[in-house]
């Protein structure tokens, strides 16, 4: 029986060409007119380590990477160890087999395809084809088109002249002889090209980057902190087309300086971090918050306390965007769910930003960041962008003066009669220090007033399903996407089950979580760290009573995963 | 600074006094440190709306409220990334750091050498007491072991640094010494930073007649030296020879050097022009790249 939604997983040592067998599979299948998702998981090792790419691909839309791969191709013996307990009948594995490094033993059920990818790679000498080999055997085995394929391999390596864009084509060849010469005995196929749709294939990282772009920052002062640092390279290489800069400040308290720096001075900033650079950053955003200032920032979470899981996924970042700050520190906390809000949300955060005059923290996660995905190609027309508030010139210019919105009209320096100071300390409305009780009292209302608003105003929360439910499953971030499924294959299976898809995680939108817990018999609230972040805010501000869900092995959440605990509760 | 905000207006020093009060100590030498900063901006006809003044937190990190102009008084020890920020986003407006020695080399001190080596165009005014005066009195990375302070109850442990080998060391573009008592030397050298294209530093010695019982008006008298003329102020090696103290122990006051580099704005601007950008630039073809 063929089966359209396929998972493909490529695994081996850094630098033997994984990663970029798996980019090339992806943005075949996307050339095909396939949806795609990838994820992949890295070492942190400077050189070497196990390294792992899997290629999701459907006609349909995916939301995650899904439970487990349907196909497993193994570079190297450490890739089998660490994968053979996921061969389950059924599964097919394509591995380096005779010349490779290990012989594999094939459990009961396992379709076995011995391909010599190493041998053949050194027969013609060059170590560096192997992955091409491997390529060309999954593309006769799984049908991966051959023509997209070639046409992906043919723009990459034409730049770098005919003699290897010919030699890494030979060897496709080959590997597609080597996979010709298999008996195939098992249903998985790649869906056959359709019309190809107008979408691009592109990470969270870069995708958040080019949202930067198509929401008109200005600045951007980074410093290199992984799993974020594509994100500032993204914005390196193309902010300077449009006028701006990127520069790399000296650590994490100087790049959210130089943001708050430059937005004073008028110009729409931001930054992108990761959770020890945002645990620096703590300090200036109170002062964003204090001072009124616009700054944007992205946080790609990774595991965490201290250097904690570098490259691995977590949703652990919550209560820290949330709340840390000293002082009552009023901010603005979003988070995506995949890589089309990467680029959205990235606009809507630097708007949001603007529009309220405060700190606005975007969290995406480890696995998003690298998680290439098909989307619709965004048309810069369609977003709309938002500036601060601007002063009218009219009287006499006060920064912090007291409006019906709590939004006071900015002003840039070098304009006459509009000088005025931005603060740290408590101030009045014209800036000037203040420690009267009045003064902290009606500025501390002013700066938490203005942001209300934002609850109703940001796209409604997302409600996944109809009438009552047995259990409502509340979940943020990467996780959404596999709630989507989840909640689709139980009700599928005839089960009553909710979704709830907040964007906006603080401040909370109280009033739909309540709604939406009053039609559900039970709450369930899957997410990435070992605390339960979110179910503590919903116990904290509002009166549900949720049954927390979590993992922290580094790894999202599997659909499976989510729909089991579902029947283990309902 | 920038060229662009000088030799605009023809103001009085006392034109450039916001209507805050000093705050200051009597007899603290930040009073004449603030006095040289209005006479230098006078002299120079800069347009206060065209002028960003910012500083971190300590009392000296006050100055900017003293001052008619565009402002930020930010957190401890970060005035220096702020006013990058800001010199960035606006490199046709002037910027002038004020702090102290606590703010600019203890807390802060990880910014200094990024400041000075990158060349950011703007002046960096650092009140030298030897002391935090804000909170009342501890010992500081430019304090002597003598003295006994808030927290050094028997003398401190350790050695005080050399800001002026330190900002030669890392790349300073302009780096100057006064004393706060003598405001006219002061003045000239503050107008000097002012008018340079690129990191300019001026150390300035001021006694804390509160806080700091050793390092009185009597001792900055005997210990600093004027520069003798004749120095060369482009030579790396006749500055450092200068900032290391002569073999009496002799501070020297005046400009010790100066020359010119590209600043980080003009760099900047570089990679605009090498890759053709401007705001108009079609996004299309970015997001394009990013198609299968």
């Amino acid at each position: 029986m063929a089966k359209n939604d396929l998972i493909i997983r490529v695994a081996g040592e850094g630098g033997e060409g994984i990663i970029s067998t798996g980019d090339f599979i992806a943005a075949a299948c996307a050339r095909a007119g396939l949806e795609v998702y990838t994820f992949k998981t890295f070492p942190a090792e400077i050189k070497g380590g196990y390294a792992m790419y899997q290629v999701r691909t459907s006609p349909e839309r995916i939301y995650n990477q899904g439970d487990t791969f349907d196909v497993f191709c193994a570079f190297n013996g450490e890739a089998y160890e660490v994968n053979k307990h996921l061969l389950k009948p059924g599964t097919a594995f394509v591995y380096d087999y005779p010349g490779g490094d290990f012989e594999p033993e094939i459990p009961e059920g396992v379709i076995a395809y011995p391909v010599p990818m190493s041998k053949t790679a050194k027969e013609m000498k060059s170590y560096r084809s192997k992955n091409m080999v491997a390529m060309g055997a999954l593309s006769v085995l799984f049908n991966i088109s051959e023509a997209t394929l070639k046409q992906v391999l043919t723009n990459k390596f034409k730049k770098k002249g005919e003699e290897i864009l010919n030699f890494n084509l030979q060897a496709f060849d080959k590997g597609k002889e080597l996979g010709l010469a298999l008996q195939k005995n098992d249903p998985w196929r790649v869906a056959d090209p359709s019309d190809p749709k107008d979408v691009i294939v592109i990470s969270g990282n870069d995708a958040a980057g080019m949202g930067a772009i198509l929401g008109g920052l200005e600045f951007f002062s980074a410093y290199p902190i992984t799993p974020a640092t594509e994100i500032a390279k993204y914005v390196a290489t193309h902010l300077p087309k449009l006028g701006g800069t990127l520069i790399q400040a000296e650590d994490e308290i100087a790049s959210i300086a130089q943001v708050l720096g430059a937005s004073y001075a008028g110009r729409k900033s931001m930054t992108a971090t990761s959770g020890p650079g945002l645990a620096l950053m703590a300090e200036m955003l109170g002062m964003a918050s204090m001072s009124e200032t616009p700054v944007m920032l992205v946080d790609v979470q990774r595991g965490g306390p201290s250097t904690g899981l570098p490259t691995k996924h977590e949703q652990s970042d919550l209560f820290l965007a949330i709340h840390g700050a000293h002082g009552d520190a009023p901010r603005i906390v979003l988070s995506v769910e995949d890589v089309k809000d990467c680029i959205d949300m990235t606009v809507d955060a630097l708007n949001i930003a603007e529009e309220y005059q405060c700190p606005v923290l975007l969290l995406s996660d480890g696995s998003l960041a690298f998680s290439t995905q098909t989307i619709p190609r965004p048309d810069p027309a369609s977003y709309r962008l938002v500036n601060r508030k601007k002063w009218d010139g009219e009287g006499t210019y006060k920064r912090y003066l007291i409006t019906d919105d709590g939004i006071s009209p900015m002003v840039d320096p070098g304009t006459p009669e509009g000088m005025h100071i931005a603060t740290g300390l408590e101030h009045t409305e014209t800036g000037a220090p203040s420690f009267k009780p009045e003064a902290h009292e009606s500025m501390h209302a002013k700066r938490f007033n203005k942001i209300k608003p934002i609850v109703d105003r940001y796209k409604p929360v997302e409600v996944d399903g109809d009438g009552d439910a047995d259990v409502g499953i509340i979940t943020w971030g990467s996780t959404i996407g596999v709630a989507r499924e989840a909640v689709a294959r139980l009700r599928a299976e005839g089960h009553k089950v909710k979704g709830f898809y907040p964007k906006l995680m603080w401040p909370m939108p109280v009033a739909q979580y309540e709604s939406f817990a009053a039609t559900c018999k039970k709450i369930l609230v899957p997410e990435v760290n070992y605390q339960g972040q979110l179910s503590h805010f919903i116990r904290a501000e509002t009166s549900i009573k949720p049954i927390p869900f979590t993992i922290c092995g580094g790894l999202p959440f599997t659909p499976i995963q989510m729909i089991n605990k579902v029947k283990e509760i309902i | 600074m920038s060229v662009a905000a000088l030799h605009k207006v023809d103001l009085k020093p006392k034109d450039y006094k916001s209507e805050v009060s000093v705050v200051w100590c009597p007899g603290c030498g930040y009073h004449g440190i603030l006095n040289s900063i209005y006479r230098a901006l006078s002299e120079l006809g800069v347009d206060y709306a065209n002028l960003m003044a910012i500083s971190g937190i300590g009392c000296s990190s006050r100055t900017p409220y003293f001052i008619k102009s565009y402002k930020m008084h930010t957190l401890h020890g970060r005035a220096g990334p702020v006013a990058t920020g800001a010199q960035l986003a606006r490199p046709d407006l002037a910027v002038l750091v004020t702090g102290g020695d606590g703010d600019g080399f203890s807390i802060g001190g990880g910014h200094m050498p990024h400041m000075a080596r990158k060349n950011v165009n703007m002046t960096y005014v650092l009140y030298d007491n030897g002391i935090y005066g804000l909170t009342k009195g501890q010992y500081s990375p430019t304090s002597r072991p003598e003295l006994k302070a808030y927290t050094t109850p028997y003398g401190g442990p350790d050695e005080p640094m050399n800001p002026l080998l330190y900002m030669l060391t890392y790349g300073a573009t302009y780096v100057a010494q006064g004393f706060a008592g003598k405001p006219q030397i002061c003045a000239e050298l503050i107008k000097g930073a002012l008018e340079h294209k690129g990191f300019s530093y001026v150390n300035i010695f001021s006694q804390c007649p509160t806080f700091n019982n050793i390092d009185t008006v009597e001792y900055y008298r005997e210990l600093v030296r004027e520069i003798p003329e004749g120095h060369d102020v482009t030579s790396l090696g006749a500055a450092m020879e200068l900032a290391r103290r002569d073999a009496e122990g002799h501070a020297p006051i005046g400009l010790l050097y100066k020359v010119d580099r590209p600043t980080l704005d003009e760099r900047l601007h570089k990679i605009v022009e090498k890759v053709g950008g401007h705001p108009g630039y079609d996004v299309n073809k970015i997001i394009d790249l990013a198609r299968p």
